[in-house]
């Protein structure tokens, strides 16, 4: 049913568009340059961003640093297993993938450490990514306190969903 | 964020010249690779979503779509125009239905809206980022469609315990930020009334 829903509403906007008259082609050439615009806005935060999650994944600093903070998350409830996932989730949305999906070869897909990491997963962002991505095209460079009530908001998402994942 | 890039970087960096010396230069360039990798896939998305958005906005889609959340939407960015709060309401709408690559555009739109011409961000723009970056998406559909994929019996069974937890940390996302910008405008004139637990809990 869910996968009628996004070709359909496109169709319905693109009929209601030519019914009222407006050029449909237009607007096609006109998104398309706004999206070359605004790709080429963001792409200097995204390559910084990406350099510096490289960096961390794959010289293995991640592992160290989770492996650091171990016994705070299992102090909070979060399986050991799922460190490194916690640790990286709000940084790259590629990376927690696959970090989940080794999870899911190594403990199978229905065990309680894959489903804890499912649902953190599925019940968090990349707040960084959003953060640099969000903010680029304006003046503003002064975060304040958004960064930190992200981060700790969707912390407590990923202990309760490991909590909830003992019961549901 | 300068700081927080230059910890990471250094100390990545001064890790892996310790571990193996060759692959330093190859990490780096393989993350700009996967930035531009990733700006392609995002123009194509943009490029789809921000043409039928223009077809909406001329329609009067944007208008309609207002009114339907306004009372939600006005109540939580107080003092933003008509044309922020159409943004807002679209970039929420794509998130709910777990389209986060359309939502992105929407967002930034939203966010050159509601800037005040400084370098603070402001109540709102916090808060917005605050709602965008704790997720409200309904149906988590990668996830089970991955879940699935590798087997699991019941893959959809994370549902629910998807939606609580990214409700929870949508709600106390919002009132934390609630809570700071009410703190740091009762500080400026000088009424310190500020809801200190909460205050200490977003930086334990």
């Amino acid at each position: 049913m869910s996968k009628y829903i996004l070709p359909v509403f496109i169709i319905v906007v693109l009929i209601i568009g030519s019914i009222k008259r407006v050029g449909v082609y237009d607007s096609f050439v006109e998104g398309s340059r706004q999206s070359v615009k605004l790709v080429l806005e963001i792409f200097p935060y995204i390559c910084a961003v990406l350099i510096a999650v490289e960096l961390f994944s794959l010289s293995g600093l991640n592992a160290y640093f989770s492996r650091f903070l171990a016994p705070l998350f299992n102090l909070l409830g979060i399986p050991e297993e799922l460190c490194e996932l916690v640790v990286i989730r709000p940084l790259s949305g590629n990376g927690s993938i696959a970090i989940l999906e080794n999870i899911y070869k190594t403990y199978g897909a229905d065990s309680y450490v894959a489903r804890c990491g499912s649902v953190i997963v599925g019940a968090s962002e990349t707040v960084f990514y959003i953060a640099t991505v969000y903010f680029s095209t304006t003046k503003v460079r002064k975060l304040r306190y958004a960064i930190p009530i992200s981060l700790f908001s969707c912390y407590l998402g990923a202990v309760v969903a490991c909590l909830l994942c003992r019961f549901i | 964020m300068n700081t927080m890039f230059f910890i990471m970087t250094v100390s990545s960096l001064i890790l892996v010249t310790i571990v193996s010396p060759d692959s330093a230069f190859s990490i780096m360039i393989s993350g700009a690779s996967a930035a531009i990798s990733l700006a392609v896939r995002l123009c194509a998305i943009y490029a789809i979503w921000l043409s039928v958005l223009d077809i909406m906005q001329k329609i009067g889609m944007n208008r309609a779509l207002d009114k339907l959340f306004s009372p939600v939407t006005k109540r939580l960015f107080k003092g933003e125009s008509e044309e922020t709060r159409q943004y807002i309401t679209l970039n929420f709408s794509a998130n709910l239905l777990g389209m986060g690559s359309a939502a992105t555009p929407l967002g930034i739109k939203a966010m050159e809206c509601m800037q005040d011409g400084s370098e603070k961000a402001t109540d709102n723009m916090i808060l917005f980022m605050v709602i965008n970056a704790t997720s409200i998406q309904l149906l988590p559909a990668t996830i089970i469609g991955l879940r699935a994929q590798y087997g699991s019996s019941s893959a959809s069974d994370i549902i629910l315990p998807s939606l609580i937890a990214t409700l929870i940390s949508t709600v106390c996302g919002v009132i934390l930020a609630k809570a700071f910008s009410a703190g740091s405008k009762s500080k400026k004139k000088e009424e310190p009334n500020l809801p200190e637990p909460l205050k200490g809990a977003a930086f334990k």
